[in-house]
């Protein structure tokens, strides 16, 4: 299976030279009109912005539309420390998908840097070009500081999708998981298993959305993370957040592994490594009634779905698209920057997370959730402009945005932008300016 | 929780002797000079390091933090001459760990201050600690608690 698409990635990728080009958006009537669009009318443009301030760029220059998709290239899909050039073929994936879905106009930036220092100062560098930067593939803890280094340091939205990206689909697909077997956040035992840049996220954002720490138990490579766990004085030094998490959460004092921690659970939240066989399906039949299981490792799952199934699980959710319930953070980075971005927020503060996971629960729960449908698939790429609007709308609750938008300002704004996107690309194929390669390329 | 502080019997020597090793193992993350022993030699050989300092009083002051019969923090403290120097004697503190949940909460500095004030009752009028170069928590815990660099320690291979 996964054969197929590695022969086609490969032979495409050579194919097309990549995967996104930078094509005009002005109209070039002639020559003269470089004189408006380059010297020297642009000179205007530039004088504007020295006087009216930096922020003046975001009127003028695509910079509102803008986002870099900065990595090191430490932590690569699973594919692991393939440095900069390596990551780049992930980078442009990541900058096609934001175009698609999202009518963001997002520049793959790998750099050269392996210190903490090195890649934040290369986000400082050019947030002057950008509207946002993408954090993407560094590995942790390393990604964490840089994070938040920049979201303090910075005054363009900073977002690292391997973290918050999954998290926030993981707590969309979790509250309506919760609301098909009628359970309350503030009530679950949640074990989270891997406690990487993903689940240390999610661990935050499931207590700043009301679950309760101390229900909470994160378990990794060394077993159950608790308070007097003997390696937590390194933590401390390394790992600041999953240090604090040892301190905040598993308040009965579980130790042991995987099967001790499951004992009892209401949810079972795996992003470890690839499964099968992580999870087992004794450890899930004896969790709380109605198990609800999310298994997020790719390319295959912690546990098969049908075994999880089989061992009781209520509700399963993976990151496949074969599978029900796709837990996919493209459901989010598109939108949740197409939000931003239109808002000219400052910053993506937890809050307007929050709010992209619970416009993506309200989409899927009026369409009917069930247990084979807690979160919108892909196809349903009309949940993306609802997700912008609540992330604008609450971005301009809490004063990040430079430009105030109402929800339904930012659903009609974002709507147009995602729709143009879709519509220039399939016309640019069906202009015949883009090669179909559909059967054969040759 | 009531934590309180006294100093130690022998009858804590199990328990304070776990975060002693903690404490070896947090110094080892800061400079390979610190490297610890094999495990069981590291606790067979700070056993009989604490069990000397609780057993004499006159010359060690040995500390700890009980939560309940629980032992969350310990302090042990070396009586020393100073032969060129007055005051003449310091308490010199070379083990101190507080268990990381009853960390930020001013145990440590109590701790500190129980320690100067039975350490002045055993004639030492210099506090001192000793600890790893790059620790930079225990800089800023003891600049909070009015200690100042005194001396520094210098050291490389000699090979």
């Amino acid at each position: 299976m996964a054969e197929k698409w590695y022969e086609l990635a490969l032979r495409l990728s050579k194919f097309y030279g990549g995967k996104i080009m930078i094509v005009p958006k002005v109209p070039i009537r002639g020559l003269k009109d470089f004189a408006i669009w380059y010297t020297p009318g642009v000179a205007a443009v530039s004088e504007k912005i020295k006087e009216g301030g930096s922020d003046t760029s975001f009127e003028y220059t695509w910079r509102w539309n803008s986002v870099a998709v900065l990595t090191d290239g430490s932590r690569v899909l699973g594919l692991g420390n393939v440095g900069p050039e390596a990551s780049l073929p992930v980078m442009e994936g990541k900058a096609l998908i934001f175009k698609y879905l999202g009518g963001v106009d997002a520049v793959p930036l790998p750099v050269r840097a392996v210190e903490v220092d090195e890649i934040v100062n290369a986000g400082r560098m050019v947030e002057p070009a950008f509207g946002g930067i993408n954090l993407e593939d560094i590995e942790s803890p390393k990604c964490f500081h840089v994070l938040e280094r920049l979201r303090e340091g910075l005054q363009i939205p900073v977002w690292h999708d391997d973290q918050q990206g999954t998290a926030t689909a993981t707590l969309a697909g979790l509250i309506n998981a919760l609301k098909v077997v009628g359970k309350n956040i503030r009530d679950v035992g949640i074990v989270l298993v891997g406690a990487g840049a993903s689940n240390i996220r999610t661990a935050y954002m499931l207590i700043k959305y009301g679950a309760d720490p101390r229900k909470i138990v994160l378990v990794d490579s060394a077993g159950i993370l608790h308070a007097e766990r003997e390696d937590l004085d390194k933590l401390m030094l390394e790992h600041p957040w999953k240090y604090d998490l040892a301190l905040k959460t598993n308040g009965e004092r579980k130790r042991g592994g995987v099967r001790e921690a499951l004992r009892g659970a209401d949810v079972l939240i795996a992003a470890s490594r690839p499964g099968p066989g992580i999870i087992r399906k004794e450890w899930i039949s004896q969790m709380e009634k109605d198990p609800i299981v999310f298994a997020l490792a790719n390319p295959v799952p912690e546990i098969w779905p049908w075994e999880a199934k089989e061992a009781g699980a209520r509700i399963v959710a993976t990151g496949r698209s074969d599978f029900p319930n796709q837990i996919n953070n493209s459901l989010v980075f598109p939108a949740v920057f197409r939000g931003a971005l239109d808002a000219r927020a400052r910053a993506i503060t937890d809050e307007m997370t929050i709010a992209a996971a619970e416009e993506l629960a309200s989409y899927a729960e009026e369409r009917g959730i069930r247990e084979d449908y807690i979160i919108p698939t892909m196809e349903e790429w009309d949940v993306f402009p609802r997700e912008a609007a609540a992330v604008a709308a609450k971005a301009t609750e809490q004063g990040v945005a430079r430009r105030p938008l109402t929800y339904k300002e930012e659903l009609r704004n974002a709507t147009e932008l995602i729709s143009l996107s879709l519509n220039m690309l399939r016309s640019l194929v069906e202009g015949g300016f883009i090669k179909m390669f559909n059967g054969g390329i040759d | 929780m009531s934590v309180s502080i006294r100093e130690a019997t022998i009858n804590d020597l199990p328990q304070l002797l776990d975060l002693v090793l903690r404490l070896k193992r947090l110094n080892a993350e800061f400079d390979p000079l610190l490297k610890t022993l094999p495990d069981d030699e590291l606790r067979r050989v700070a056993e009989e390091y604490i069990k000397t300092a609780i057993e004499d009083r006159s010359r060690y002051l040995v500390l700890v933090a009980d939560a309940d019969g629980k032992i969350v923090g310990v302090l042990k403290a070396d009586v020393r001459n100073r032969i060129f120097y007055v005051p003449r004697k310091e308490g010199y503190i070379i083990e101190f760990y507080v268990m990381p949940e009853y960390r930020r909460r001013g145990l440590g500095r109590t701790m500190i201050d129980e320690a100067a004030r039975l350490l002045r009752e055993r004639g030492a009028d210099v506090i001192v600690a000793e600890f790893p170069a790059l620790n930079q928590i225990a800089v800023n815990f003891y600049s909070k608690a009015d200690f100042r660099p005194l001396l520094y320690i210098y050291a490389r291979e000699s090979g």
